[in-house]
């Protein structure tokens, strides 16, 4: 029975994270959405914009026109800045979590202490991911006041799980590699590639393919999430559940076996 | 209570060479012992202790701590332990550092804000509270570094080259806090470059050298036995000088009024002493070329008296 309190640490884990983290996390996700906000900025619409006929017609009141207009917009936005928010937010979340420690030499002290590796970062993992939905948050928040509410209920589910996805993979990498930034973009790119290029194959080595995270299907749960473009005809996408339990799932898969290599690695760098 | 059996570290290079760090290490140490390993660079120590902690696995034999697997001992117990090079996260306060050690250390919570200002004001880092770590100097992570070692009241307590950066007044108190912390059901293991500074806390002293144990010098029963030991000596004479070949006779001159007495006992240097004074020499100073540690040290690892 381990004697170190690990569990009220996870305070002090929080605080590392909003700090080292979710500030830069913040800054440039703001930065990202500006630019990704920029080149359709000229089309946010206005309250005393003239309404069209048709759409007076279709949604009864200048102002539901203007509401389904931004819903539009943010529609827009998010389909430009979700993926990249998302994937920027995990990498910045996992990077180094292990590895840096292991680095730089900060695991001495810290596992001399009755404390189990697995568990400590097992935990970190956790916060991590609490202060990035955070981080998210707010970020939703301070975009519902600028221009229009976004925050949903699915929108918010689909990027805790979509950081799960990418989180998992960069823990796993962290706990067994050095590079683990650079491992978490190679490993993206050849999944994306190898996914789009031999995906199609009917050769029985594709099927090594499913060793590798989809990440491919990222996009279409994106597109489902973003919201619909309402001004357009045609019933609103709905989230593609299994795509996102598979890609969930390769991040939970990739967590427990990081907690694996964790137990059975050794710490020390020779 | 720390059981090494016939341990061994083997390390590949990327092209496939082998590096022995560790071969067939044995040895026991014993609860109420202060244990110091000593060696040249490269010797191994930092490889017997990374194993000792967990941190690194044998590829040969075993390691025991009170019946357990060393990793195993460290989660369930914690070890006392500061490392050679002090490696905490650069922007840290020192205060805030130690509370979160002594939050993972296991420190009761009632008591865990006392604790921290008791090694705070033991290891004298009260104007230092509010630095971060990168502000720090050397000495002073040093005392750091020591001072989160010394949270909790662990079993087991391993320093690896604890005054790395000590000036001599925190070198001395450090002797004093090691003094202090001698207890019966307590394990310190010491790894030091500095011979004079086991000399005076070790019990025993296992001298390494290419991954091997060379020998353990027992440093109190040597010093007991200081009749027997040969160390060669030196005196210097401000007046007399001319009878010094005639009570030693195999003494050699060195210049400045100093003489070495080579291959005799504590008592035959005493004794030819008390004749010198008796004739009328005025002896200035007496002190060992080599400690009985340091001699033990130069032949096991194979460093004659013509070299450095």
């Amino acid at each position: 029975m381990s004697r170190g309190r690990v569990g009220a640490y996870a305070l002090w884990q929080l605080r590392d994270y909003l700090k080292d983290r979710g500030v830069p996390t913040l800054i440039v996700a703001t930065l990202s959405a500006y630019l990704g906000l920029s080149p359709i900025l000229e089309r946010l619409p206005r309250l005393g914009d003239p309404v069209p006929a048709r759409l007076l017609q279709r949604f009864g009141t200048p102002e539901a026109v203007y509401a389904a207009r931004m819903a539009e917009f943010n529609f827009m936005f998010l389909r430009s800045i979700l993926g990249t928010l998302v994937f920027l937010g995990a990498l910045f979340a996992m990077n180094g979590i292990v590895a840096n420690d292991r680095k730089q030499g900060f695991f001495r002290f810290l596992f001399a202490k009755p404390v189990s590796p697995s568990r400590y970062y097992g935990q970190a993992f956790f916060v991590h991911w609490v202060g990035y939905m955070m981080v998210m948050a707010l970020l939703g928040v301070l975009y519902g006041f600028v221009v229009w509410p976004v925050l949903t209920q699915p929108l918010l589910l689909v990027i805790a799980l979509m950081f799960v996805a990418y989180s998992g993979i960069a823990f796993l990498l962290s706990a067994a590699a050095r590079w683990d930034w650079m491992s978490l973009v190679a490993v993206s790119i050849l999944a994306t590639f190898a996914w789009s290029r031999f995906g199609e194959s009917t050769h029985p080595l594709a099927k090594l393919l499913y060793l590798l995270p989809p990440l491919h299907r990222s996009d279409e749960v994106y597109a489902a999430v973003s919201g619909t473009p309402i001004l357009a005809a045609g019933p609103p996408p709905a989230i593609p559940w299994p795509i996102l339990g598979w890609l969930a799932g390769y991040g939970v898969a990739c967590y427990l076996a990081g907690l694996v290599v964790l137990r059975h690695r050794r710490l020390a760098i020779v | 209570m720390i059981a090494f059996d016939h341990v061994g570290k083997r390390y590949r290079s990327l092209f496939g060479r082998e590096v022995r760090a560790l071969d067939d290490f044995t040895i026991e140490l014993h609860a109420g012992e202060v244990f110091g390993v000593a060696g040249p660079n490269g010797a191994g120590k930092s490889t017997l202790i990374s194993l000792l902690l967990g941190y690194l696995g044998p590829t040969e034999g075993s390691i025991r701590i009170a019946g357990l697997d060393p990793r195993r001992y460290v989660e369930a117990h914690g070890i006392s332990y500061l490392s050679e090079l002090v490696s905490i996260q650069p922007a840290w306060r020192t205060v805030e550092a130690l509370k979160r050690y002594a939050l993972l250390a296991g420190v009761p919570a009632r008591s865990r804000d006392a604790r921290v200002e008791q090694v705070i004001e033991w290891m004298g880092l009260g104007e230092h509270r509010a630095k971060r770590v990168k502000q720090l100097s050397k000495g002073n992570l040093q005392r750091l570094g020591l001072a989160q070692a010394l949270l909790c009241e662990e079993r087991v307590i391993v320093l690896d080259e604890p005054t790395h950066g000590l000036d001599p007044v925190w070198t001395q108190r450090f002797r004093d806090v090691v003094t202090a912390l001698r207890r019966e059901d307590r394990v310190i293991l010491i790894a030091s470059h500095n011979l004079d500074e086991l000399a005076r806390l070790a019990d025993r002293v296992g001298i390494m050298d290419h991954g091997r144990l060379q020998r353990v010098v027992d440093v109190r029963a040597g010093t007991e036995q200081g009749g027997e030991d040969r160390t060669p000596y030196r005196i210097a004479i401000a007046r007399g000088g001319e009878l010094v070949t005639t009570v030693f006779p195999g003494a050699r001159a060195i210049g400045q009024g100093e003489y070495q007495l080579d291959g005799l006992t504590l008592d035959a240097v005493n004794a030819g002493l008390a004749a010198l004074i008796a004739r009328g020499a005025l002896v200035t100073m007496v002190y060992p070329v080599h400690s009985m540690l340091e001699q033990q040290f130069r032949e096991a690892v194979g460093i004659g008296e013509g070299t450095t």
